[in-house]
């Protein structure tokens, strides 16, 4: 009961861990391309998730300070600006791997990484 | 002006003109090349400044718009950083003079002026990562810097660069992440991204949460170690380093693996610190991986028939001595696997360089086809024999004495067999040098005609290979020179 109760108290960190998980089982075993960048940005954004909730106090209040107002508590601002700059990092990483896709379906017609490979190794042998 | 600004003004001078560079300049001519040497030039008397400043008046914290150390942005800028801020100009500087001709040969003539844009930055984020304090900021110039190594092989348009370099740019995304979860692990205990008010939380904290610390540690670890190809994660890097041409592949061989081990060595040593960096066995993970990727790394390189890709699979093993020196972690220790960085840097460039000369000239790429090979490019043959020799851990080159530093620190540290996996690895790398040596110097060529030809290659490329042979063999016959110097900064990870 414990357990359970103490899941449920992080579901935030165990939802983040799932959805890094499903994003590196999807880069690490689907051959197609895209599904990769997916895997990716689905990881990306599991540890925006996480980032975000680790600056989360319960209770806590927008961190705007108004004058008057005392001890109250305020959501650590700091990991929600950081995050927006690791969005920006994220967006570029998708745009450079989606434009060397299509280069590779250009040069190799095909999206899939193993046909890819075993185009390759033909050419390799001639 | 204040002398404490210069390490900035010479990374935003890297940034303005390479970002500005592609919107003046449409054509690649004489001129062009004179504003990118002399935007070298400005950044080497800099850099030199710098060091000379750093040794009179002390390390010093930069912080960006005065926020202080807990909410804003600073940089190191101490014995460590100037010193490899230094290699990284003054090398970067030689590869870029040596590419002027090579890169004709190598890619259309559109992307000249791009590649030197997509250079400057990728310079710019390895000054970042050296000099920066904040582990986020470390984390923002990393993924700037994979992008732009991605660049630097995908710009010459084959169908091998594009694949090397998407397997490169999702393998090295995966490093990031992880290295990202790591930092918002450790950012979970103790609230701070700045490298010192971490260090000082984590004392306070990681007897209360080890397990999160190790956790974060190794996600840190997994991370630096696929982006600086340790042994079992280095599938993406005989493909990218052997593919992308050849000034490329000396500046990611040469460059920009060492900068995720500057990092590693910052998180290890001023991060943890080194007692709860060995009380959580962290040191023994290292050289474990490092001597399994000193072995592995040259047995897979005897196999290969191609040069670079030799050569690449050569990188592996030497990144092993690199992580040796940092797990052994006593001052020799850091200061060998220092030296080792610079010795590498030089041997390994001169070696992607030399390689590029033989791919100009002659358009081969298969060791077996090597036959007499010395005596038609003489210059570019020695400086490859050189630094094989160097590799090998002959005396009187600068490889020797690095693999000399690590055996004494092995051994002062307590932990002589590695000395076994030293000399292993040492005698492995005589079995795929020497034959390659012994071809084009000793076997006969049955079409060659004259006797000896002066290396029929460009002026810039064998300036710089002659440059780069001098320094391999001037720091050989008196290391002290570097030594000295390298045992000044080790203060700065191990007091």
């Amino acid at each position: 009961m414990d357990l359970i109760k103490s899941l449920l108290d992080h579901i935030n960190y165990v939802g983040s861990v799932t959805l890094f998980v499903i994003g590196l089982y999807t880069v690490l075993t689907h051959s197609n391309l895209l599904k990769k960048v997916i895997g990716i940005n689905i990881m990306e954004t599991s540890i925006f998730l996480f980032f975000v909730s680790i600056g989360y106090i319960s209770g806590g209040k927008t961190p705007i300070i108004y004058p008057g107002t005392e001890d109250v508590y305020y959501v650590n601002p700091l990991p929600s600006t950081l995050i927006l700059t690791g969005i920006v990092v994220a967006l570029s990483i998708t745009v450079y791997s989606l434009s060397l896709i299509m280069r590779l379906y250009k040069e190799y017609g095909t999206l899939d990484m193993d046909k890819i490979m075993e185009i390759r190794s033909e050419t390799q042998d001639e | 002006m204040n002398s404490t600004h210069y390490p900035i003004i010479m990374m935003l001078l890297f940034l303005i003109v390479g970002v500005s560079n592609p919107v003046i300049k449409k054509k690649f001519d004489n001129i062009e090349k004179t504003i990118i040497m002399s935007t070298f030039f400005i950044a080497i008397s800099l850099a030199f400044y710098t060091f000379i400043f750093i040794k009179i008046e002390g390390p010093f914290f930069y912080n960006f718009g005065g926020w202080g150390r807990k909410f804003g942005i600073e940089f190191a800028i101490d014995g460590f950083s100037s010193l490899m801020s230094l290699l990284i100009v003054l090398l970067s500087a030689v590869i870029v003079w040596y590419s002027f001709r090579d890169i004709g040969h190598e890619m259309d003539d559109e992307n000249f002026i791009s590649y030197y844009t997509i250079v400057f930055l990728l310079i710019f984020s390895m000054l970042g990562i050296t000099f920066s304090n904040d582990l986020f900021n470390i984390y923002v110039f990393m993924e700037i810097l994979s992008l732009t190594s991605c660049g630097i092989i995908s710009i010459k348009h084959k169908k091998v660069n594009f694949l090397a370099s998407f397997r490169y740019l999702i393998l090295n995304t995966l490093g990031s992440l992880s290295f990202f979860f790591g930092i918002a692990l450790l950012y979970m205990v103790t609230g701070h991204l700045n490298i010192i008010e971490m260090n000082l939380a984590i004392q306070q904290v990681w007897q209360v949460t080890p397990t999160n610390i190790l956790l974060a540690t190794g996600f840190i670890f997994i991370g630096l170690a696929i982006k600086s190809a340790l042994f079992p994660m280095h599938i993406w890097l005989p493909d990218a380093h052997s593919s992308a041409p050849s000034p490329s592949s000396a500046l990611l061989s040469g460059l920009v693996v060492k900068v995720y081990i500057f990092t590693m060595a910052k998180v290890i040593f001023n991060v943890l610190g080194k007692e709860i960096s060995q009380a959580l066995d962290i040191d023994l993970f290292l050289s474990i991986f490092a001597a399994i990727s000193m072995v592995m790394g040259s047995i897979f390189a005897i196999a290969q028939k191609d040069i670079k890709r030799m050569l690449a699979y050569s990188s592996v093993a030497q990144i092993g001595y690199m992580f040796l020196g940092i797990g052994i972690a006593t001052e020799l220790g850091l200061a060998a696997g220092f030296f080792h960085i610079f010795s590498h840097a030089l041997m390994k460039s001169a070696l992607f360089l030399s390689a590029g000369a033989i791919i100009y000239k002659k358009d081969l790429r298969d060791i077996s086809k090597f036959d007499g090979l010395g005596y038609e490019l003489p210059i570019s043959m020695s400086v490859f024999t050189i630094a094989a020799l160097g590799m090998i851990g002959i005396p009187g080159i600068v490889g020797f004495m690095s693999k000399f530093y690590l055996a004494e620190a092995v051994i002062l540290a307590g932990k002589p067999y590695f000395i076994v996996v030293i000399l292993l690895s040492s005698f492995l790398n005589a079995i795929y040098y020497l034959p390659i040596i012994i071809s084009a110097f000793i076997k006969k060529d049955p079409d060659r005609e004259k006797l000896l030809e002066f290396d029929d290659i460009p002026r810039s490329m064998y300036t710089s290979l002659i440059i780069l042979g001098f320094c391999m063999v001037l720091f050989g016959m008196f290391p002290n020179l570097l030594m000295n110097t390298i045992t000044a900064v080790v203060p700065t990870f191990i007091n």
